[in-house]
């Protein structure tokens, strides 16, 4: 007798899925058949918000648009300000090189997050202990540099907020020592661990071809073959002095090249050696700093203007293209500010098209190797 | 700007090539471009232009090759107008006009999709337009929700 068809509901409340959100699934035997993205669980209405708050006020709103790699927000939303306000040039240096640093260890601390999670959809529990554990000591840099360990409010339209104290490169450094110790035990852990060659290889293909128009960016096009990197082709804060590599497929550095690539495992390795180029940005960002102001004079908070006009800026985070364009009507406050968020479409369209025919057993992992977000979804 | 000899029109707005052309040309131009490795649909926005009574419907589109960006921008009545829906050039557009439907109430013909999208059972105006008024809105509708008046009650 051949089963019927049935429906499976995964989330919101399910430690398999990437946050608030949920996945409605039509399943047949084990496979399934058609997916479908649920999101309206973490409406906030941040668009609305800022709408009705000024420029500066803004700032604190930003960055809780993404929790695990919360600064992007910011500099995004900054570089759009600078950009209406025509300061992109008078950035201090100094500032451009604190916010390479702040940027690459919100990158570090969300992939290790990432990472994790993901090893935890395939029942390996020492990785999102190790992890997250390791997360921390990069909350507690931020906290030094900040005062805060998840929203840093940190980097503002002209800057940052504070300059950096002398003795944190010290702590940076060593951090850095020990994540290049760990990340050692993490392969032979995990990356190098045959539960996951045999349950990530060719799971959840987001073939080269079709990866630019379905929209996916960052660490997922990536690990699709295109070489492409935002820090790379449209250089902001200090990347453009800095040399690094643009970890894409097939070249993976010491791992096999198992699959044909756009994988869930090309995916997660792509994330783990970009964790290796981050620590050389923030070394060689932290050497090449140079000492001055870190902040430009601003205009009295509650009284600034921004001309008018519309702008776009984009910023590569660790899930992708994030970019804000902002308008303003020479007012107090922006007429419209509008987030893309990468998982908007890695966990709307590309999530549903991808998942069809999948296992589901693999769907966990699926939408971990994607690194979906729900909140970036749901401004 | 490359783009800009593509289409043979536009101008430089803020680092970003800004086109304004009617809403019947949208599809034309968007085509022309994926077909010239403008391949990167960013996103679909839409800005409400209160004062002058229209929505701005804003294409963004990236081309890696030439590391360049362009908004398409097309203005609409803010009442009773429709526009096209482009889901069929690229798949993410489905989302965008789904959440433009939801947040602005801008019907996109041929978008089979336009289903709830963050809201559930919203019977009020879409949240997003410039004369929802998010404060009077929480007072109405939260104010109007008695207090617990006895505290013996349930647990």
């Amino acid at each position: 007798m051949k089963m019927k068809e049935y429906e499976l509901f995964i989330g919101p409340q399910h430690p398999g899925i990437t946050g608030n959100m949920m996945y409605h699934l039509w399943v047949d035997g084990d496979t399934v058949v058609k997916a479908e993205c649920n999101v309206g669980y973490l409406h906030r209405g941040f668009e609305k918000l800022m709408e009705s708050r000024t420029w500066m006020q803004n700032i604190p709103l930003v960055c809780r648009i993404c929790v695990p790699d919360p600064d992007v927000n910011e500099m995004a939303y900054s570089m759009a300000v600078e950009r209406l306000m025509g300061w992109r040039e008078e950035v201090p240096e100094r500032a451009r090189y604190i916010r390479t640093v702040v940027l690459e260890l919100s990158r570090i601390a969300a992939y290790l997050m990432g990472i994790g999670s993901y090893a935890g959809a395939l029942g390996i529990y020492t990785l999102p202990q190790w992890a997250l554990g390791d997360r921390d000591y990069i909350m507690d840099i931020f906290e030094q540099l900040t005062g805060a360990r998840i929203y840093h409010i940190y980097i503002w339209p002209g800057g940052v907020r504070w300059d950096m104290p002398a003795d944190l490169p010290k702590l940076i450094e060593k951090t850095m020592k020990y994540l290049e110790k760990r990340l050692k035990l993490y392969d032979d852990v995990f990356f190098k661990n045959r539960i996951f060659f045999d349950r990530a290889v060719d799971i959840g293909v987001i073939p080269k071809e079709k990866a630019i128009e379905w929209g996916v960016t960052g660490p997922n096009l990536r690990a699709s073959g295109h070489e492409y990197d935002v820090r790379r082709l449209e250089p902001y804060a200090a990347y453009e002095n800095i040399d690094f590599d643009v970890i894409h497929y097939p070249e993976l550095g010491k791992f096999d090249v198992l699959s044909s690539g756009g994988d869930a495992y090309t995916r997660m390795l792509v994330r783990r050696l970009e964790i290796e180029q981050s620590i050389s940005i923030i070394r060689q960002a932290l050497k090449k700093m140079p000492s001055g102001e870190h902040l430009l004079k601003h205009p009295n908070w509650f009284k600034w203007e921004v001309p008018p006009g519309i702008a776009y800026e984009r910023v590569e985070s660790s899930k992708g293209e994030y970019g804000y364009m902002v308008v303003s009507d020479g007012g107090k406050k922006p007429v419209r500010v509008h987030v893309r968020g990468p998982s908007y479409t890695h966990g709307i369209n590309v999530a549903e098209t991808i998942l069809k025919g999948a296992n589901i057993a693999d769907v966990s992992q699926i939408l971990f190797s994607l690194d979906i977000c729900p909140p970036d979804i749901e401004r | 700007m490359k783009a800009k000899e593509i289409i043979g029109r536009g101008e430089e707005v803020h680092g970003r090539l800004y086109v304004k052309v009617e809403k019947q040309e949208v599809r034309e131009l968007i085509k022309t471009l994926k077909e010239n490795k403008f391949q990167h649909f960013v996103m679909l926005s839409c800005i409400d232009w209160i004062d002058d009574g229209e929505f701005e419907l804003v294409y963004h589109l990236w081309s890696y090759e030439y590391r360049e960006h362009v908004m398409i921008s097309t203005r609409i009545k803010r009442e009773g107008e429709e526009m096209e829906s482009l889901h069929d050039l690229f798949p993410q557009i489905e989302t965008y006009e789904r959440e433009i439907k939801e947040m602005y109430g801008v019907n996109f013909i041929g978008n089979e999709r336009l289903t709830p999208f963050f809201l559930e059972g919203w019977p009020h105006m879409p949240p997003m337009r410039k004369d929802f008024d998010s404060k009077k809105f929480i007072k109405d509708v939260f104010e109007s929700i008695p207090p617990v008046e006895d505290e013996d009650e349930g647990i």
